[in-house]
């Protein structure tokens, strides 16, 4: 199965490898009538199918590194191999992208020029727009074959995770949060599992909205010299993606001020480790939840949790 | 490293409040109005204010990055 797997991301890596090539041939062929600009969309939408397609590929083989684990110094897996490889990736596509889309739109409203040709600007977004979309085709496909689901909140459980979030938050806007949403604050505090309550409410919904978001619209702006796209299908594409660029700026700067001050969670996304002090100060669900699995599991009953396989695994 | 990432932090976030000040003095501009409509020119000023208030609140992040041991628990 493993083999099947390296076997599908080399034939996607050969077929995308093989794409662009044939997209930038033709492009410098010198047979075509486009300018810079008009040229560099088309081979972005000729090699959008090829990228994807690889990105599904190498989904399947980080879905082959999902599994909790632990070391033996204590430390606890949070995030998987794959998940960290693909959080890199996403961030150089954003990287590149999103300060070109920034400019792009800026420079508009400004009326003013960069000494460099505009569509080398264009370029470089395209290329981080690719990296992007192949990320984002990556995780669909991992998540579709781990069934990972730790970041979502499952049915009936949004009660208590708005009360963990109102414990989350500064004691100022605590009050006034909980009045608004009818979070009774007589409640004790749940335990924080795996993931922050701010992480399963606010992080990781917000970023879903804007990554969808920016990848719908930027797909209709791109076809657009390819497939007719009415007017205001167009306008409407447009404004969003200058929306969602906003939001994403606005939700990079609050992703950066959520993990700095948890240090270890940083790290995690560069190691996929939490030491076992960290885990057991600020996650202490988490570890409940893995010693119950254990439990349950010399008691003769079969669990197939994540939590279960956090006192189970083994760092091999 | 945590050093390193507080710098970074602090560029990013000098950045942020330069793009906003052009965000929120663009939607001020007569042209902005001619050209995009006020729909534009409040958008402008709502992702303005809002990158600025976040740059500020990840600066504070990263000033405080440079002292010892902080034990902040809230989102």
């Amino acid at each position: 199965m493993r083999i099947v797997t390296w076997l599908l991301v080399l034939a996607g890596l050969a077929l995308a490898v093989f794409g662009v090539v044939t997209a930038l041939g033709q492009a410098g062929s010198g047979a075509q009538p486009w300018s810079e600009e008009l040229s560099d969309n088309f081979v972005f939408v000729k090699v959008l199918p090829f990228v994807l397609g690889f990105g599904v590929a190498a989904g399947l083989l980080m879905a082959r590194t999902y599994g909790p684990k632990v070391r033996s110094d204590g430390a606890i897996r949070r995030w998987s191999p794959g998940t960290v490889f693909g959080h890199a990736i996403l961030t150089i596509g954003f990287i590149l992208a999103l300060p070109t889309g920034i400019w792009q739109y800026l420079g508009g409203i400004l009326d003013v020029e960069l000494p460099i040709p505009i569509y080398l600007i264009y370029r470089v977004h395209y290329i981080g727009a690719a990296i992007v979309l192949f990320a984002v085709a990556a995780f669909m496909s991992y998540l579709w074959m781990t069934g990972d689901r730790s970041l979502l909140i499952s049915r009936g459980q949004w009660s208590r995770h708005l009360l963990g979030l109102a414990y989350e938050l500064p004691p100022r806007i605590r009050a006034p949060y909980a009045r608004l949403l009818r979070v009774d604050l007589s409640q004790p505090r749940p335990p924080t599992g795996q993931f922050t309550f701010y992480e399963k409410v606010v992080e990781f919904p917000s970023w879903s909205v804007l990554l969808a978001l920016i990848t719908i619209t930027g797909l209709v702006k791109a076809v657009r010299y390819l497939v007719p796209v009415p007017g205001l299908v167009l306008f409407v594409a447009s404004t969003l993606h200058v929306a969602a660029m906003v939001g994403i700026v606005v939700k990079l700067l609050d992703h950066l001020r959520y993990t700095f001050p948890r240090w270890p969670l940083v790290r995690s996304i560069a190691t996929t480790w939490v030491n076992q002090r960290y885990a057991q100060l600020r996650h202490p669900g988490w570890l409940q939840a893995a010693a119950g699995g254990s439990a349950a599991r010399h008691g003769g009953e079969r669990s197939g949790s994540a939590a279960t396989g956090v006192v189970g695994g083994s760092d091999s | 490293m945590r050093a390193l990432a507080a710098v970074l932090g602090l560029v990013w976030s000098l950045v942020n409040l330069v793009i906003a000040y052009f965000f929120v003095t663009s939607a001020f501009v007569a042209k902005t109005a001619a050209k995009e409509g006020i729909l534009a020119q409040l958008s402008l000023l709502v992702g303005g204010v809002l990158i600025a208030g976040f740059a500020i609140l990840l600066a504070r992040e990263c000033v405080r990055m440079f002292r010892p041991a902080d034990a902040s628990s809230t989102a």
